[in-house]
C-alpha cells in the first residue's frame, strides 16, 4: 500500500500547488469560441469584460499598479480616498462601478458587496470613466496587454464603443478572449 | 481512529507485563489515506487546465498623411457585412455591388473566401503539409506563413458590422480569416449605403 499512498500524496501536492482558484467575478460571461491557440499571458493584463446588456467591467493586475491607478482616478474625479480603501482596492478583482460608488463599495465586507448591484463602469461620452481607467493604467504600466472578454450575445455597438475608446487611447492592438473551439 | 502502540515497557517491568512487545511502530494509516484520496479527488475535479485562449486583433490606424495610403485593387477586396439575427452578406468591388447572402457554415462564407484567396490558401496548405511531414520547423513555418499571407495578390477583407450584430458573429468572422489564411483584413465602420443595402435584403 505504501507506494500507492506515496503516489496519492504526490498527486495531492501537485494539484494543490497547481490549482489556481477562480477569482470572484461580478458577472459571468460566455465567451465565443475560436480556433486560435494563443494563450493569454498571466501578468500585465487589463481585462475589459462586456456583459450582454452592455455593461462594462474593468480589471487590471498588479497590486502596486492598482493602488497608483486608483489614487490617480480619485484625484481626477475629486473623490477623497483613504489608505485603507486603497489597500482594499488593490486586492479586488473585476469591478463595474463608477468611481463615486466604488468609494462606498470598498469598505464593505464580502457579503455586503454581493448585495450591491454593479451596473458597469460608465463609458458614455459625458462621463467616460473607462477611458480614464485605461489611460491611467497604461501610464502606470505601459506593458499592459488589453484583453476584451465579451459575451457571445453582447451587441457590436458596445464592442465598437470599447474599441473606439481604446483607439482613442492609442491602443490599436488588443486581444479578444475566446474559448477553444470544439472540433467537430 | 489511528492508534500508536506506544512501547511502554521498560527493562525493569519486563516480568510484570510479559505480553507487551518491545517495539511496535505500526500506525493505522487508513484514515490518512482516505483523506489523501478525498483531497486528491477534490483537486482533480476542480482544477481546470484549459486557460482562456485569445485572438489578436490589430485595428487600422488613420494615417496622419493621406499620401501614405496605399491604393488597392478593387477586384481584390471583399466586404463582409454583419447584420441582425446572424445575417452575413458579402460583396466585391465598389461600383454597383451585388450583395450575396451567406452563412457561417463551412460551405458558406468560408468557401467564398477560400475560392477568392485560392493562391494564398493553396500555398498555406502546402506549407502546413510540409510542417506535418516534418520538413519544416514550427518557427520557420510561422515565418513563411507570415510571408505568404502578405502576398500582394492576396484577398483583402473589410469586415463591417451593424450595431445590432452580435459579438459572437464578429469573432466567428475573424476566425474565418484565420481559417482561410487571410492576412490582410480590417474591422471598419459601416457606411449608410451599406446599412441601406442590408435593410433591403
Amino acid at each position: 500500500m505504501t507506494p500507492m499512498v506515496d503516489l496519492a500524496f504526490l498527486l495531492v501536492t501537485f494539484f494543490m500547488l497547481t490549482t489556481k482558484f477562480k477569482a470572484d467575478e461580478p458577472v459571468i460571461v460566455d465567451t465565443p469560441s475560436s480556433i486560435s491557440e494563443i494563450k493569454l499571458p498571466d501578468i500585465d493584463i487589463m481585462t475589459i469584460t462586456i456583459a450582454p446588456e452592455g455593461k462594462l467591467y474593468f480589471n487590471i493586475d498588479g497590486k502596486k499598479t492598482r493602488e497608483q491607478v486608483l489614487l490617480k482616478m480619485a484625484d481626477r474625479y475629486n473623490v477623497t480616498i483613504t489608505d485603507e480603501e486603497v489597500k482594499r482596492f488593490s486586492v479586488l478583482t473585476s469591478f463595474g462601478l463608477p468611481i463615486r460608488e466604488l468609494k462606498r463599495f470598498l469598505p464593505l465586507n464580502e457579503e455586503e458587496r454581493k448585495a450591491i448591484p454593479q451596473n458597469g463602469v460608465p463609458y458614455d461620452s459625458l462621463n467616460n470613466e473607462l477611458s480614464d481607467w485605461v489611460r491611467f493604467s497604461r501610464l502606470e504600466n505601459p506593458q499592459f496587454r488589453i484583453a476584451i472578454k465579451g459575451d457571445r450575445q453582447s451587441d457590436y455597438k458596445t464592442v465598437k464603443r470599447v474599441m473606439d475608446i481604446l483607439q482613442a487611447n492609442k491602443v490599436n492592438k488588443f486581444n479578444l478572449i475566446t474559448n477553444l473551439e470544439q472540433t467537430i | 481512529m489511528g492508534e500508536i502502540n506506544h512501547d511502554q515497557g521498560t527493562a525493569g517491568k519486563k516480568d510484570k507485563k510479559p505480553h507487551q512487545k518491545k517495539l511496535s511502530t505500526h500506525i493505522d494509516m487508513t484514515p490518512m489515506v482516505d483523506l489523501a484520496f478525498l483531497l486528491l479527488t477534490f483537486f482533480m475535479l476542480t482544477t481546470t487546465f484549459s486557460k482562456p485562449k485569445t485572438m489578436e486583433v490589430n485595428m487600422p490606424v488613420d494615417p496622419d498623411d493621406t499620401t501614405q495610403q496605399q491604393k488597392i485593387a478593387e477586384s481584390l477586396t471583399i466586404t463582409v457585412l454583419l447584420g441582425k439575427n446572424d445575417k452575413i452578406v458579402w460583396y466585391t468591388g465598389i461600383e454597383n455591388p451585388t450583395p450575396m447572402i451567406t452563412n457561417l457554415s463551412s460551405t458558406g462564407l468560408r468557401k467564398t473566401l477560400v475560392e477568392k484567396n485560392s493562391k494564398v490558401y493553396n500555398n498555406a496548405v502546402i506549407l502546413r503539409d510540409s510542417l506535418s511531414r516534418g520538413y519544416l520547423k514550427m518557427d520557420e513555418f510561422k515565418k513563411r506563413l507570415g510571408q505568404i499571407k502578405q502576398d500582394k495578390l492576396g484577398l483583402i477583407v473589410l469586415i463591417k458590422a451593424m450595431e445590432d450584430a452580435t459579438y459572437e458573429n464578429l469573432v466567428d468572422v475573424l476566425d474565418e480569416m484565420a481559417v482561410s489564411h487571410i492576412g490582410r483584413y480590417a474591422v471598419v465602420d459601416i457606411t449608410p449605403i451599406e446599412i441601406e443595402m442590408l435593410a433591403k435584403i
